[in-house]
């Protein structure tokens, strides 16, 4: 059955279908041409096989997963794509699933998703860690990857490691790309990644049959080019230098820029400015907290949540502290200026008369 | 430009200075732009990633194809300036020569696209999907316009008569003192005027008293039949604001600084726009801003005013429209404003056979005449084209009438459809609601009017 079929019997209007189909090509950046592209090749797609494998982890991207708003889990995962092995999510249980797991990568040998979520204990390090049905997790990923075309690493564990890499790692863990070398893999992080993040990207793989192009964190450009700091709504408090203080002061309360109570919006890459959370009900900053950079390699040991990204988090040289004085007082001098120039316009303005206006008729 | 500290405000010492801002000149237009820049211009700026989407947005654009009616491109002078002068790169460009000139032939080339073809009803800074607000720019914009010499000669004459006369139209007391005599001798009643202490100043439109005298008619009934106190003010009976669509702040002061000494001096505590989408938005929010002062009282547009009546139980009606009725919101009322649900509630209350059209509220397209594009004569073909998808609208729903709240919609709307002929009649609310007030009811004047009871 074609995946245009699947969705058909189960209900998914045409209608919904190519809004969604439109809704990725605009999120990735595509040519409008592409939705049409995106809905032929779905369309007429056969379900392909997807493999997911939960590690280290808490299960929170397979939440965020199943909270993706367009489309949602029901109709696009579930339905248009055989998921044949989740943890979570699969009816099956102990040595059922265990083979549902060989039987799909045997069956589509060379062609399935591997989708990971979570950690793993590295080559090094005690499996005993981790394991599911008596296999560690390390040989699990080895013997899944083998027959995969391509692994997505779900969520910041797996892509570069999360809490259970953080300091001092007493499990010894490592992200999915530290053990898979020979096949392609995409990160898509945050914690948890936005919902319509990880549809887009298996989208663009049913679509395409390639993986979309990737940042130097291999991370999908289309979500993840521009910073949070740049599509941040409070910005313009930001460029007018209004910030909040405290949680409870005045600047809070009138909605100011958070970078001074520790917002990591401008080193953080990511879409949740304009997609936002919840089928765009809010985001982080939108609720008063500032962003704590999920997205980021190693969010927990880049310092304190709260702390300021101006405020050194370790040991920088003076060149840097010199650096940076002189560009805080570049800046200064620039928005002097340029407040200056304002300034003078007002000063200088001649207010308009209807006398004046009126020898012009 | 001197950068002199001892130049000061004072406007005349800055052109007896020797200041370069003598008459309306170049200069002067560049340094009414540099006054309009701000944080949120500069972020706009910024932050457009040119998609394209306030081009589909734009009624000028969608109806005429052509790619220089796109909202943001009508911004060209001053984001040319905003590069040139507030951003590093532009400075450094500047430097080097290659950044082009703003020149007087730049700004004549724009003129057209910042009056003719953009009525500032802001559905552009609606889908702006990085939050840019369009047509506050192109507001700032003609700032810059006006004061190099660049505005449209309809715009001009309408300003200095507003000014002048008290009414852009250039209408004067006595015009509307012979309406009064008609629709007293027509209702019975008497209209208050100059009433001092009275809850409510009732201010018109030129238009309305012109085109549409039945307005005011319909205000004194409705206002006699719900015991409304209220009043018209011999020295300011006009809402409408020429220097907000001519675009200088230093005309719409003037313009609002006379309604607000009329309602001072009155002692009222509430003033109605009429049924004029920028005279509400002019009065309603840009007024305290042009004029730098809160106002002692408060402002309603009449259909806030009546539906808070109909929500009191003070409008008792009879009798139901039956035939199918449709509504055009005012950009400025809706979208700019959020008054969407009180006309709706008003409806409710007369037809039996009401539909919205598929965008109506925030979404709603214009009619293509407002901003000033319909005192504007040159732009009369386009203000036609733009009408256009309204008229898409219109046909998708056939209903037998529209009805509206804006008297320069209603002018348009009545004119596109004629020139379509299709024959569908527009109506005003207010007077819809008059029609069916329940005629033999005891005046209710002795009901303590709550205060400000509308909100």
């Amino acid at each position: 059955m074609t995946l245009g079929e699947t969705l058909e019997r189960n209900g998914i209007s045409r209608r919904g279908f190519l809004k969604f189909c439109v809704t990725t090509a605009s999120l990735m950046a595509l040519p409008p041409t592409a939705a049409t592209a995106i809905a032929e090749a779905l369309a007429s797609a056969r379900r392909p096989s997807v493999i997911w494998l939960s590690f280290q982890e808490c299960t929170g991207c397979t939440e965020s997963l199943t909270r993706s708003f367009a489309p949602t889990l029901e109709n696009l995962i579930l339905e248009t794509i055989s998921l044949d092995y989740h943890h979570t999510l699969q009816a099956a249980a102990g040595e059922a699933a265990e083979l549902a797991r060989e039987q799909a990568m045997h069956a589509n040998e060379g062609k399935y998703l591997l989708v990971v979520d979570g950690s793993l204990p590295g080559p090094g390090s005690n499996p005993g860690y981790s394991t599911i049905a008596g296999i560690s997790n390390l040989q699990m990923l080895e013997e899944t990857v083998a027959g995969a075309a391509a692994v997505v690493a779900v969520g910041t564990c797996a892509a570069f490691g999360g809490l259970p890499v953080a300091d001092p790692n007493p499990t010894g863990a490592v992200p999915v790309s530290a053990v898979v070398r020979d096949k392609p893999v995409i990160n898509v992080s945050g914690c948890p990644p936005l919902p319509m993040v990880i549809t887009g990207v298996l989208a663009h793989y049913l679509t395409f049959g390639k993986l979309p192009e990737l940042d130097e964190y291999g991370r999908p450009l289309a979500f993840f080019g521009q910073s949070i700091h740049d599509r941040c709504y409070r910005r313009p408090f930001y460029d007018k230098g209004r910030f909040a203080e405290t949680f409870d002061d005045e600047g809070a309360k009138k909605g100011w820029c958070l970078y001074r109570l520790g917002c990591k919006g401008p080193m953080a890459y990511n879409a949740c400015a304009t997609m936002k959370w919840n089928g765009g009900t809010s985001w982080p900053i939108e609720s008063g907290h500032p962003c704590l950079g999920c997205s980021e390699p190693d969010f927990w040991d880049a310092g304190g949540f709260y702390k300021a990204l101006s405020v050194p988090t370790g040991n920088i040289g003076g060149t840097a502290a010199v650096a940076g004085l002189a560009g805080v007082a570049a800046g200064a001098v620039g928005g002097y200026l340029s407040g200056r120039a304002k300034k003078d316009a007002r000063t200088a303005h001649r207010q308009v008369t209807a006398d004046e206006l009126e020898q012009k008729l | 430009m001197s950068t002199d500290n001892t130049v000061t405000a004072n406007t005349a010492a800055a052109s007896e200075s020797g200041s370069a801002l003598g008459p309306f000149s170049l200069e002067r237009g560049l340094q009414a732009l540099r006054e309009e820049m701000d944080a949120p211009t500069a972020a706009f700026f910024s932050s457009c990633v040119h998609c394209g989407l306030c081009a589909q947005s734009c009624p000028f654009f969608v109806e005429t194809g052509d790619p220089k009616y796109t909202p943001i491109h009508k911004l060209e002078p001053l984001r040319r300036l905003w590069e040139q002068e507030f951003t590093l790169w532009g400075k450094l460009k500047a430097r080097l020569g290659f950044s082009q000139p703003i020149d007087d032939a730049l700004l004549e080339e724009w003129e057209p696209l910042l009056y003719d073809s953009c009525s500032m009803c802001g559905r552009c800074s609606l889908v702006c999907p990085v939050g840019n607000d369009i047509q506050a720019m192109v507001r700032k914009t003609r700032e810059g316009m006006v004061a190099s010499g660049h505005s449209p000669e309809g715009l001009i004459a309408a300003s200095v008569r507003a000014v002048n006369t008290g009414s852009p139209m250039g209408l004067q007391w006595k015009t509307l003192d012979v309406q009064i005599g008609h629709v007293e001798s027509a209702s019975g009643l008497t209209v208050p005027i100059d009433q001092a202490g009275a809850d409510y100043l009732v201010l018109l439109s030129s238009m309305e008293i012109i085109n549409f005298p039945e307005y005011l008619e319909a205000i004194a009934k409705i206002f006699a039949h719900a015991g409304v106190s209220w009043t018209l003010s011999k020295d300011c009976f006009e809402a409408t604001n020429a220097g907000v669509q001519i675009g200088s702040k230093d005309i719409a002061a003037v313009l609002v600084r006379r309604v607000v000494d009329a309602a001072v001096k009155l002692g009222v505590k509430n003033v109605i726009s009429p049924e004029c989408g920028h005279a509400y938005t002019g009065i309603r929010w840009e007024g305290p801003n042009v004029i730098g002062q809160r106002y002692p009282f408060k402002v309603f547009h009449i259909i806030e005013v009546l539906d808070q009546l109909r929500a009191d139980g003070r409008l008792r009606t009879e009798g139901m429209e039956t035939d199918r009725l449709s509504m055009h919101d005012p950009c400025n009322l809706a979208r700019k404003s959020g008054v969407i649900d009180e006309q709706r509630n008003l409806m409710k209350l007369v037809a039996e056979d009401f539909v919205d059209m598929k965008e109506h509220g925030k979404y709603q397209w214009c009619c293509g005449a407002g901003g000033g594009v319909s005192s504007n004569e040159r732009a009369e073909e386009l203000k036609m084209a733009a009408f256009r998808r309204k008229k898409a609208q219109i046909e998708e729903i056939r209903p037998d009438r529209l009805v509206t709240m804006c008297a320069t919609c209603r002018t348009q709307l009545e004119e596109g459809l004629e020139e379509y002929t299709m024959d569908i009649p527009v109506v005003g609310l207010t007077e819809m609601i008059a029609e069916h007030l329940v005629e033999d009811a005891p005046p209710t004047a002795a009901a303590p009017v709550k205060e400000g009871a509308p909100s």
